[in-house]
């Protein structure tokens, strides 16, 4: 039974069509990732989960409950935590106090009190690499910090899946590998994970399944290295002239490889 | 039968003057992105010149309108360039703010010259109208209705067909784009606004000619016109139309229901408002804001 | 500093006969009481609309409605139906509460100038309609038995603000005080990490709306009449705004050093000569200075963060002109 199961989804905007019968489904322990190119619809298809945009038909489901349409809020609650493609933190308060507020409004029962927020955020700032810069105000990071603050406050929630947005987006190399280093660490602790990302390397190397969007419509899906070798695929990215000229030419009439 | 009809005239007479009110306000909204809570006391110094202009050389109320134009243009480009130019990219609480003290000098320099007299001009044809079967169309109103179309014409003009009014458009669509391609930024939104101020200016002299005029009679007006935006939509100059029509008829049909009466101005501008929002919050005919 | 608070402090333990026996000025000044009183309830005034406006970050321009439904409350349950005025005072932050619940939903789902204005004209409509209707007195007004006592009003508006400014203190300081700044720094992040925006919204409208209609209870009483013009005045409206921002939007002590700092300055105007319109014009002038020099208020010069200086105002200017 997976965890998320996402069936037919399909959201119009005015006279474009930015999903339309998206169907997948995430299990406990997963890493998806989900590639297409720019427009694709993959943002639309988190906001849609995570209850910032209404689906215009289809369902979402978790743990088998229909989640669709749900308040922002209460999706939340349910274990669902994101990070935002351009950051949103919250300036006027210290890195901090952005992450204790995740710990403070993210669990259903038991809600915490500010100090106790506090604390739990300090052992997530270790975490996602940012425990020396509890006490700097948000605007004094730099933006490979300020992703992290984005996913740190997103952990704060104790929150069983993660959907990560771009969270790779305008780092360089080395700056992707510690941030490759993060998401692992967070995989470890037990979160599943989606992630949409652009930078190939991250699908390969720490997504167990890819899922590909095209125009608002699924693609492929399945193993990163199958997805990522798939015509259709490649077709996608650069066009199918690109794809022919990268497929093994078709053997000649005797079936000898030209 | 023939007094809805009258009402119906009449709504649509009324609905010229809020076209002409709301256009420039409409427009400093659009491209600037101000709701410019001072837009009633602008009408209002509009009214105040035409009655000067009347009371001591005996200008017809229709002549003055020029000189309003001129008048309030001056006035707006230095208000935009001098003061509100300097708050434009602080939160918009600032603006509301800023263009509500202006609101309040105005009202109250106003008072100083004028005391809260009501004043009133009365061109010899004010009694007399149009008779249509049964049904009477004021000239003044007529007139009035007229001169908005005119206004409306005028504005659609100058974004359209004018260079200026491409850096207009230009500015309002994106602010960093337009200095890219070398627009002086400051000089377009002071004139902007002295457009917008203009319109109001006209405006006032229209209103002059049928309601008594007192330095805080403006008021109701940025309220109304504030409705008139929302309900038509904004973003072109066909929705203000609409939306000043449809308004000038709400209120005059409205009014004429039983239990309410003419006190009640804001209230039904703000119902009508608040229905907009939270049923079409694009408008009649307006794009998503 | 001590001086004023002494006096404050001073001031239930004594009645005018004693002080003026005792020779102490101020407390034997009638006109004192006046503008303290006046100074105290638009503490709570500020205060109220500190904690819509400056905590979550909708700026309402109509909570001047709460304070004339207070009043109005006062009025009706006193005047009309001879309800004592404690048992009035009790109902008229609840029913000023209540009307916010029912506006508030609507209208807290607008952002922006949408809001703002809404609340505009629901601030001119509530004045109007109450104007036109002659169970309320019309425009003739509510008149009320009048209590003859300055020491009472002065105490009880200032009990009234120290309510003010223990909620918010107390709010800033629990969860739902960390929602609402959320609330005002990013709505949708907010929204994802867990906070009910849309009850957290109209929490803080709501108690808004009670500081507000309270203060608008206890000054019906005290000025023994309740009309359109003395309780849904827009130049009220703009001061409650003015004085929290001016002292600080989102700061405890902003709305207590805008209200001081305020009312003095236009007591100062009122007195010179002309009255009103001259302190109308200073009013609009003060507006526009502050918005323009002074956004974030007085209050910035009091965390030792920033110093009173042109550098200052320079600074200013360039982070928010075009």
């Amino acid at each position: 039974m997976s965890l998320l199961a996402v069936r037919d989804l399909s959201k119009r905007f005015g006279g474009v069509n930015a999903l339309t019968g998206v169907t997948f489904g995430v299990d406990e322990g997963d890493v998806l990732g989900i590639i297409g190119p720019n427009g694709a619809g993959k943002t639309t298809l988190l906001n849609c989960i995570s209850g910032i945009y209404r689906p215009d038909a289809g369902d979402i489901r978790w743990n088998s409950a229909s989640i669709t349409g749900m308040a922002p809020y209460r999706i939340a609650h349910l274990g669902i935590g994101r990070t935002f493609q351009i950051v949103r933190p919250f300036p006027s308060m210290t890195v901090r106090e952005n992450t204790a507020m995740g710990a403070l409004f993210g669990r259903p029962h038991g809600h915490l009190q500010p100090p106790a927020a506090l604390a739990e955020a300090d052992e997530v700032l270790e975490v996602v690499g940012l425990g020396e810069k509890g006490h700097y105000p948000v605007l004094r990071l730099t933006v490979p910090d300020r992703k992290r603050l984005e996913v740190a406050r997103a952990l704060a929630m104790r929150p069983r899946l993660l959907l990560l947005d771009e969270v790779m987006a305008g780092l360089n190399d080395v700056e992707v590998e510690q941030a490759l280093q993060m998401v692992r660490r967070v995989r470890e602790s037990g979160v599943t994970i989606v992630l949409i990302e652009h930078v190939m390397k991250v699908i390969v190397g720490i997504c167990n399944r890819a899922l590909v969007l095209h125009f608002g419509r699924t693609l492929v899906e399945g193993p990163p290295a199958e997805v990522l070798k798939d015509r259709r695929v490649i077709e996608a990215y650069l066009g199918q002239r690109y794809a022919r000229d990268l497929e093994p030419p078709p053997p000649d009439g005797e079936g000898n490889p030209r | 039968m023939s007094q809805f009809a009258q009402q119906v005239v009449l709504g649509l007479l009324l609905g010229g003057v809020y076209v002409a009110v709301a256009l420039g306000f409409s427009l400093v909204w659009g491209i600037l992105n101000i709701v410019n809570l001072a837009h009633g006391a602008l009408v209002i110094v509009g009214s105040y010149i035409t009655w000067d202009l009347f009371a001591r050389l005996h200008i017809d109320p229709f002549l003055s309108l020029p000189v309003d134009a001129l008048a309030l243009f001056v006035i707006g480009y230095t208000l935009q360039r001098g003061v509100i130019n300097r708050v434009i990219r602080a939160p918009l609480l600032f603006t509301f703010l800023l263009t509500f003290g202006i609101n309040l000098v105005i009202v109250s320099l106003l008072l100083l010259i004028f005391t809260a007299d009501f004043r009133s001009v009365t061109p010899s044809y004010s009694g007399s109208g149009l008779h249509l079967g049964s049904v009477i169309i004021p000239y003044i109103r007529l007139g009035g209705l007229v001169v908005a179309l005119l206004l409306a014409g005028v504005l659609w003009a100058i974004l359209n067909r004018t260079r200026i009014g491409a850096a207009i458009l230009a500015v309002g669509a994106d602010r960093d784009a337009a200095q890219l391609v070398g627009v002086d930024l400051r000089h377009i939104y002071a004139l902007t606004f002295a457009i917008g101020a203009a319109f109001a200016g006209v405006a006032g002299g229209i209103i002059s000619t049928f309601q008594s005029i007192t330095p805080t009679a403006g008021d109701p007006y940025t309220l109304q016109a504030f409705a008139v935006v929302i309900l038509g939509g904004l973003g072109r100059v066909s929705a203000t139309i609409a939306g000043g029509l449809a308004f000038g008829l709400i209120e005059v049909l409205g009014q004429s229901a039983p239990g309410l009466g003419s006190g009640y101005a804001n209230a039904i501008a703000f119902v009508v408002l608040v229905a907009v929002l939270v049923v079409r919050p694009r408008g009649l005919l307006g794009r998503l804001a | 500093m001590i001086v004023p608070l002494a006096y404050v402090v001073l001031a239930p333990l004594t009645s005018i006969d004693a002080a003026q026996q005792a020779g102490l000025p101020l407390l034997t000044d009638r006109l004192w009481f006046r503008i303290a009183t006046t100074v105290a309830m638009f503490v709570v005034m500020a205060s109220g609309w500190n904690i819509i406006g400056g905590l979550t970050g909708y700026a309402s321009f109509g909570n001047i409605a709460f304070f004339g439904l207070g009043a109005y409350t006062v009025g009706v349950l006193v005047a009309n139906r001879g309800w004592p005025f404690p048992l009035a005072l009790l109902v008229a932050p609840a029913l000023a509460a209540l009307f916010a619940l029912i506006v508030g939903l609507p209208l807290l789902r607008l952002r922006g100038h949408y809001f703002a204005v809404a609340t505009l004209g629901v601030g001119v409509a509530v004045g109007e309609v109450i104007n036109n209707t002659s169970q309320l007195g019309a425009s003739t007004g509510l008149t009320l038995p009048i209590v003859r006592s300055d020491l009472l009003f002065f105490y009880l508006m200032l009990a009234a603000a120290g309510v003010a400014v223990l909620t918010t203190w107390i709010i800033l300081r629990t969860r739902f005080g960390y929602g609402l700044l959320a609330i005002r720094e990013n709505e949708e992040a907010a929204a994802v990490i867990g906070v009910n925006t849309t009850f957290y919204k109209v929490a803080a409208f709501c108690i808004a709306a009670a500081l507000t209609g309270l203060a608008g209870g206890i000054f019906a009483q005290w000025s023994s009449f309740v009309n359109q013009e003395n309780v849904f005045a827009i130049s009220d409206n703009v001061q409650m705004i003015l004085m929290a921002v001016v002292g600080g939007a989102g700061t405890v002590l902003g709305p207590v050093a805008g209200a001081i700092a305020l009312e003095l300055l236009i007591q100062t105007l009122a007195g010179g000569g002309s009255g009103a319109v001259y302190s109308q014009i200073g009013l609009g002038v003060l507006l526009a200075a502050c918005v323009i020099f002074i956004p974030r208020g007085v209050i910035d010069f009091f965390g030792g963060r920033s110093r009173l200086s042109l550098r200052y105002f320079r600074r200013t200017l360039r982070e928010t002109s075009v």
